[in-house]
């Protein structure tokens, strides 16, 4: 027995040095500098000349949006966030942008809402100023409210010509009971139609979430991270902490398996969709790096579905997996653009043919190699600038606040094994937790 | 052909190479662990013969998503698929790009597949049924059935270009599409896949011997001749002529232009570059036609110009590079409105265009504009395949690298420099409007009747902007009934 543990303890430190001598799948040094105020500063110098990134990045999306009739939220208030300050009027913060030669933009998820802006480095202290005042002292009028919400209302015009956007929302909708997932980061039309008459709630929603215990500022690029953290602290210290803790409701155990038909009014091709229920991000346990494993591995464009439903029998032109990282347990789905409307069931059965072969058999080992040198690869090529740099860690840092996720879920890839991905499998793919969801377009030959 | 002669001798710079000797390179090499590639060759869809438009695509299809003589596509997609990397295609007018990215640790590897790809082409009967159906797809249900506002840029280039080699979608037409056999992409590629048709560029962190293997591979290619296709200037339009899309959707989105005699290395590009920046600056809050139409009315998402053609701008915030023409146009760019508001919306448009065309810019208007722009055209450049794509632009156009000509010339502008560019090029009263919309017969009516179109807001405004709807509201818009069309969807891209 003494010798089995002295083998076992061998084992681990052989583990232990591999997983050390790896190296790290994010390849920076970083300063990770807490602020008393509880902002959190992000400083990564890279080799790529005179550009700076600025990601800021507030734990906040739709996924907070647990009032009825207010889905949509997080969203128009990242529109909100560009309507200026006393200091900084709207025309006159496009005015410094634009001297700057800045490319900047925001977006909204699930989870998060980013403001990101990139420009040349010698421009880092004035935006940080002109940032940092709009974090603390926005200010709009209730005309301003109600004229963005229109905006809001054209975006989604613009996002509904898309069957995508409406397979998005039925399946998330018959997926979810009670959490907030269930509707999109767009919102429900009849809120986004409502959101003129919102504006003291817009300002309840800026003083629970606009805190620095919510944000995480990047700076990236060409630049020295200890005159950063200055510059931070010079502009960001006096922001003022707040005491909001946001309840999302729980979403119960799945009671389906569920199924929802769409008429699409105008001609397209019929799109197949089945989800299961999925996992929560993680860092330290397996599920969700299994189930992007199994992705890849059922439904990529390596898969031998893929090769069977795309290449060989051509029955499907459009074709992939989803498993995004999210706070909360998310949706595992699969999509298929059919070509021919006698082909829907087909399509979908072999699809559910496919989730079924991971509950029989372990996935063979050189498959699950390839996945993970996929993995890898695909994460180093996607380091190719300082913003794409920031992007990437935006993300991550809206599930954890820290660049150390990412080599955390990479280590997590790098150990799986066949049986672990068979056990998750079991775990996930089960009749309860399925929605599926056709989109019939009246096309197709 | 004379401007041919004029590209040769920068290009003799560019690359320090005999001209005979081809294909040109440009090597843009660094110390990353990344390796890019990025090959351009001069040919695209206004070299589709008639009756088999979509020619060019379907060839670059065959060639990114098709197997090789030796491989299926389906061994190609594993062999790529631990490396993380695949190739993909563009098409253009005028220009067909390869590009890839590849790890270093993988280079060899991925050299030997990328080659092979484009040198011995597997011509499969299975790869051209497949991607036949994929390019007919991206017309008939993609482009005309999800995304209204990228159907309008697209419709409007068909619209002006008519009886032209630019008249059809860089995939082709349905019917062209369906008629093109296995023959003709193999005659298309030895005809047009030629030495002196590629510029080869290649960035990042690949060994120095690395560009000479890369020469070797294309000795494989014959030598070829430049195929340039002869162009015709564009019919002139006469009037305001109409063209609406009608389909089942929930707004109205415009797409308005005319050709323009001004092309990057021209001496009126870069007064109409600040023009476009202070007008329709693409996807910032700060340009002219953004803060009147959406900011201060909020009649919809955004309202862009520009004076080069911009494919898939709802998706990316830059431009990508290797679409250069030796034609292009002006266009305004209206996202989706509320069809109440659309013949409000055209006019105000079109109001913002009339008052450009007189005032032109102030001298502080150029001064941000300038400021924006020199320092804006780094960004443009911040990944090796943008700095890449650049430079090979650059040789198309016979002009230095792109950073130094924005910002040279820039330097030197005047804002009359700017203002003549304006009244010499643009206009109000001759031009194409595309309208993807609902209802399209009720939306005609209204623009060809002309009568006021008032418009009322769901919050008080400044009485500057109330005045200026008074204007608006009756702006003349003298449309013809018989130079407007009502298209219905299914028509498009046939």
């Amino acid at each position: 027995m003494k010798r089995l543990r002295a083998v076992i303890v061998l084992m681990c430190a052989a583990l232990a040095l591999r997983a050390a001598d790896a190296p790290k799948v994010f390849p920076y040094a970083y300063d990770l500098h807490d602020l008393p105020n509880g902002l959190r500063l992000i400083a990564v110098q890279t080799s790529f000349p005179n550009v700076v990134s600025l990601y800021i990045v507030i734990q906040v999306g739709s996924r907070n949006e647990v009032e009825p009739g207010k889905s949509g939220f997080a969203h128009l208030f990242e529109h909100m966030m560009f309507r200026g300050t006393k200091r900084f009027p709207p025309a006159k913060y496009e005015a410094v942008l634009k001297e700057a030669g800045a490319a900047s933009n925001a977006y909204t998820s699930d989870d998060l809402t980013v403001y990101h802006a990139t420009f040349s480095k010698e421009d880092l202290e004035p935006i940080l100023d002109m940032e940092a005042d709009r974090f603390q002292n926005l200010e709009y009028t209730q005309a301003q409210f109600r004229t963005e919400a229109l905006a809001v209302l054209g975006e989604y015009n613009k996002n509904s010509s898309s069957p995508m956007q409406k397979l998005n929302e039925v399946y998330r909708d018959a997926s979810f009971t009670r959490h907030t997932y269930k509707h999109t980061t767009m919102g429900f039309l009849k809120d986004i139609k409502d959101m003129p008459n919102q504006y003291e709630y817009s300002r309840q929603f800026f003083d629970r979430y606009y805190r620095p215990e919510f944000a995480t500022i990047l700076v990236v690029g060409d630049v020295q991270t200890a005159g950063v953290r200055n510059l931070v602290e010079k502009y960001w210290g006096s922001w003022q902490r707040g005491s909001f803790q946001p309840r999302i409701p729980e979403e119960p155990p799945p009671a389906g398996p569920r199924d929802a038909e769409i008429s699409w009014p105008s001609p397209t091709l019929p799109w197949v969709l089945v989800a299961y229920r999925g996992s929560a991000y993680s860092d330290t346990d397996q599920d969700q790096a299994a189930l992007d494993i199994i992705s890849f591995i059922g439904f990529s464009e390596s898969s031998e579905l893929y090769k069977k439903l795309v290449i060989t029998e051509q029955k499907v032109d459009l074709f992939g997996a989803d498993n995004p990282d999210r706070i909360d347990p998310y949706l595992f789905s699969v999509v298929a653009r059919v070509k021919n409307p006698r082909d829907i069931e087909y399509v979908r059965d072999a699809i559910l043919e496919e989730f079924r072969t991971f509950l029989d058999q372990p996935v063979p080992a050189d498959r699950l190699e390839a996945v993970k040198s996929h993995l890898r690869y695909q994460f180093a090529l996607s380091l190719n600038s300082s913003e794409a740099i920031a992007a990437r860690l935006a993300r991550y840092v809206g599930l954890r606040r820290t660049p150390e996720t990412i080599n955390q879920l990479y280590e997590i890839y790098r150990q799986l094994t066949p049986e672990d991905i068979r056990e998750v499998a079991r775990k996930y793919f089960v009749d309860r937790g399925r929605t599926i969801v056709t989109l019939h377009g009246g096309i197709g030959k | 052909m004379k401007k041919l002669l004029l590209v040769v001798p920068l290009l003799l710079l560019a690359c320090g190479r005999q001209a005979s000797d081809r294909p040109r390179f440009v090597e843009l090499p660094d110390s990353s662990p990344l390796v890019s590639f990025r090959l351009v060759f001069l040919t695209g869809a206004a070299s589709d013969p008639p009756g088999k438009e979509g020619l060019a695509g379907l060839t670059a299809s065959m060639l990114a998503e098709g197997g090789t003589r030796d491989r299926p596509y389906s061994e190609i997609v594993d062999a790529m698929f631990p490396m993380a990397t695949s190739v993909s295609a563009q098409v253009d007018k005028e220009m067909t790009t390869f590009s890839a990215v590849t790890h270093r640790d993988n280079l060899d590897r991925f050299h030997a597949l990328f080659r092979s790809m484009l040198l011995e082409p597997g011509w499969r009967p299975e790869d051209l049924t497949r991607l036949r159906d994929q390019n007919v797809n991206f017309l008939r249900v993609s482009l005309r059935g999800d995304n209204d506002e990228e159907l309008g840029k697209e419709v409007l280039y068909n619209a002006i270009y008519a009886s032209h080699p630019y008249g059809h979608n860089n995939a082709g037409t349905v019917r062209g599409l369906n008629a093109i056999t296995m023959e003709d992409m193999k005659q298309f590629y030895a005809a047009h896949y030629t030495r002196a048709n590629l510029i080869v560029g290649i960035g990042g962190g690949y060994p120095r011997d690395f560009p000479g293997r890369l020469r070797k591979d294309f000795e494989a290619l014959p030598e070829g001749e430049r195929s340039e296709v002869e162009l015709p200037n564009p019919t002139p339009i006469s009037g305001v002529r109409v063209r609406m899309v009608e389909k089942d959707t929930r707004s109205v989105a415009y797409s308005i232009g005319y050709p323009i005699d001004v092309k990057r290395g021209d001496p009126d590009y870069l007064p109409l570059l600040v023009m476009q920046s202070y007008f329709g600056q693409h996807r910032t809050s700060a340009g002219r036609l953004f803060t009147r139409m959406r900011e201060e009315r909020g009649l919809n998402y955004g309202d862009y110009a520009y004076i080069e053609y911009f494919p898939r701008g709802m998706f990316q915030l830059e431009p990508d590079p290797n679409l250069a023409r030796r034609q292009q146009i002006f266009q305004i760019w209206i996202r989706p409105v509320e069809p109440e508001t659309a013949q409000f919306a055209l006019r105000l448009a079109l109001f913002e265009l009339d008052k450009l065309v007189k005032d032109g810019l102030t001298a502080e208007d150029l001064e941000h504009s300038r400021k924006f722009l020199t320092k804006y055209v780094n960004l443009l450049l911040r990944t090796k395949q943008a700095e890449l794509g650049y430079a090979v632009d650059s040789v198309y156009y016979g002009i230095p690298d792109f950073a130094t000509y924005v910002k040279e010339g820039l330097a030197k502008l005047t804002v009359e420099d700017v203002n003549r560019a304006i009244r010499t090029h643009l206009r109000t009263d001759r031009l194409q409007i595309v309208a993807v919309t609902p209802r399209a017969k009720s939306l005609a009516d209204r623009l060809v009747g002309g009568r006021p179109s008032p418009i009322s807001y769901n919050s008080p405004k400044p009485a500057e902007i109330l005045g200026e709807d008074k204007i608006v509201a009756g702006w003349p818009i003298p449309i013809d009934s018989k130079a407007l069309e009502i298209v219905p969807v299914e028509q498009v891209f046939e």
